[in-house]
């Protein structure tokens, strides 16, 4: 394949969203028009509550937006994955169980897709924990077993939803490391959402800056920092710093 | 320091058990004729093991009582959890049923004896849907109220993996809401004792409840006493059996 030419995964247009309420309308996003390119890893990094959830939600075709359409040039057929901010994992299921949902809900035999969900517990580093449950496992193997779901439908896009929000800082740098090992093993289109700048910094291809209530696109930076990268390197820094005088504050 | 801490709360269940029983010796030395002693009531229950009344020994009575509460607690768990799981996952059906449903509730099962005795006679039937009756509602209402409430996010996950409406509730719906089920289902333990006993007060020749009204009208006191100790114990029984159940059942409930 010529290197020049890169596939497009998604392609959002000109997206807006609104809630109506009672008395007022609540708009969550505004004019949005967005190419994601397969096999990148795009970080949406956005300040506070506004809106990344709902972007995302949309992509996943769990909200309509009020105008605008989302668009996969290269058909939707495998559908997208998603790993959810809090761990979604089910209690009452094991490792196995919540790894293979996917496939079982698209009704996969059971042999195959146990093989699969096998193959994706090992992937994300789990093996040995198939039958044990949720409530035994720590925060960041809960959130393996979220990724390892995510992976089990087979999507061409993974959709990640502050994934790692909730846990402790030094667990969360081992993650944000597990999650690009994982993705180099497994090439799939990531669309990453975040309110962390270095962690944006830290994983993007490319990220995508967001404004405050109503989410807009403020700038778009490519990352060109070789993996794995470094925290401490200066031009990490720099593009931090970039970043962060750049973004708008959160109350 | 565990097993240290185990045995003090066992020792406090002594003292507990202790207390009570004490407080039932001294106050019944004030007139062991309404009152009978504790011994009284011990020798009732030997002689009750040696003469059957009613040709039926107390296990029959017992067994009897234990049937019909089962046999009602098992049919409403089953609609109640179905009635629970339907109305709680469709608000349309919830819209057509739930006025009938909040209005049939606060009618305590023990107001339907007349129209139930009229209807069906005193055989088994009529007592095991009285029974059926207290335990229904709030089963039914538990798994409701769970449906309702389960967590937006398990919903989504479901969604995302286009999960079809038997798989939603199946795997997702209805797992999520086993709390709230089993809390229902645990109410209904003590109502549908409560229903048994008061129906078999009124129309049974069978049954522990029947063992109370008999002490009654003979001035047994202490066969009243032994009914209800029997019935004391068994629900205690029941309640521990079900936690059990519930953790073998649940095993993620648990911490």
């Amino acid at each position: 394949m010529d290197d020049q030419v890169t596939n497009i995964a998604l392609h959002l247009e000109n997206i807006s969203k609104s809630f109506y309420g009672r008395k007022q309308v609540f708009e969550a996003v505004n004019h949005i028009t967005l190419d994601v390119r397969e096999n990148e890893f795009l970080v949406l990094l956005g300040p506070g509550r506004c809106g990344k959830t709902v972007l995302l939600n949309m992509i996943g075709g769990l909200e309509v937006p009020t105008v605008g359409t989302v668009d996969f040039p290269g058909g939707k057929n495998e559908g997208v994955g998603f790993v959810f901010q809090k761990t979604a994992v089910f209690p009452w299921k094991t490792v196995m169980e919540n790894v293979e949902l996917p496939l079982q809900m698209a009704g996969v035999p059971k042999k195959e897709r146990r093989e699969k969900a096998r193959y994706l517990i090992n992937l994300v580093g789990l093996a040995g924990f198939e039958d044990a449950l949720p409530k035994q496992l720590s925060g960041g193997m809960k959130q393996r077993v979220g990724i390892a779901r995510a992976y089990c439908s087979n999507p061409k896009i993974l959709l990640m939803d502050e994934p790692f929000g909730a846990l402790d800082a030094q667990t969360r740098y081992q993650m944000e490391e597990e999650v690009l090992r994982i993705w180099e093993k497994e090439k799939r289109t990531v669309i990453f959402v975040t309110n962390n700048i270095e962690e944006a910094v830290y994983l993007g291809d490319r990220i995508v800056l967001l404004s405050e209530c109503p989410a807009r696109i403020k700038e778009i930076y490519p990352v060109d920092l070789a993996r794995p990268r470094d925290y401490v390197d200066p031009e990490f820094l720099k593009l931090r710093e970039t970043i962060e005088q750049n973004t708008d504050l959160a109350l | 320091m565990d097993r240290e801490k185990r045995k003090y709360d066992y020792l406090l269940i002594l003292l507990s058990i202790a207390i009570l029983l004490g407080a039932w010796i001294i106050f019944s030395q004030m007139n062991p004729k309404v009152f009978p002693t504790p011994l009284a009531a011990w020798e009732r229950l030997v002689k009750l093991v040696e003469r059957p009344v009613m040709k039926i020994s107390i296990w029959g009575h017992i067994g009897i009582s234990l049937q019909r509460v089962l046999i009602a607690l098992a049919v409403a768990t089953v609609l109640g959890v179905a009635f629970g799981l339907v109305t709680g996952w469709c608000p349309r059906i919830k819209a057509a049923f739930n006025p009938l449903f909040v209005a049939l509730r606060p009618i305590p099962p023990i107001a339907w004896i007349p129209l139930i005795i009229l209807w069906f006679g005193i055989g088994e039937f009529p007592k095991v849907l009285l029974v059926f009756i207290g335990a229904f509602f709030p089963i039914a209402q538990n798994t409701m109220a769970g449906v309702e409430m389960v967590d937006d996010m398990y919903l989504k996950v479901g969604k995302i993996y286009k999960a079809n409406t038997w798989n939603m509730l199946r795997h997702i719906v209805f797992p999520a809401s086993m709390p709230a089920i089993m809390a229902g289902i645990k109410i209904s333990l003590s109502s549908g004792w409560m229903v048994v006993v008061a129906a078999e007060m009124l129309a049974s020749k069978s049954g522990l409840g029947f063992l109370i009204i008999r002490g009654q009208e003979s001035f047994d006191i202490a066969l009243v006493l032994v009914g209800m100790v029997l019935i004391g114990l068994i629900g205690a029984a029941f309640s521990i059996v079900f936690t059990f159940i519930e953790r073998w059942i649940c095993p993620w409930m648990t911490k």
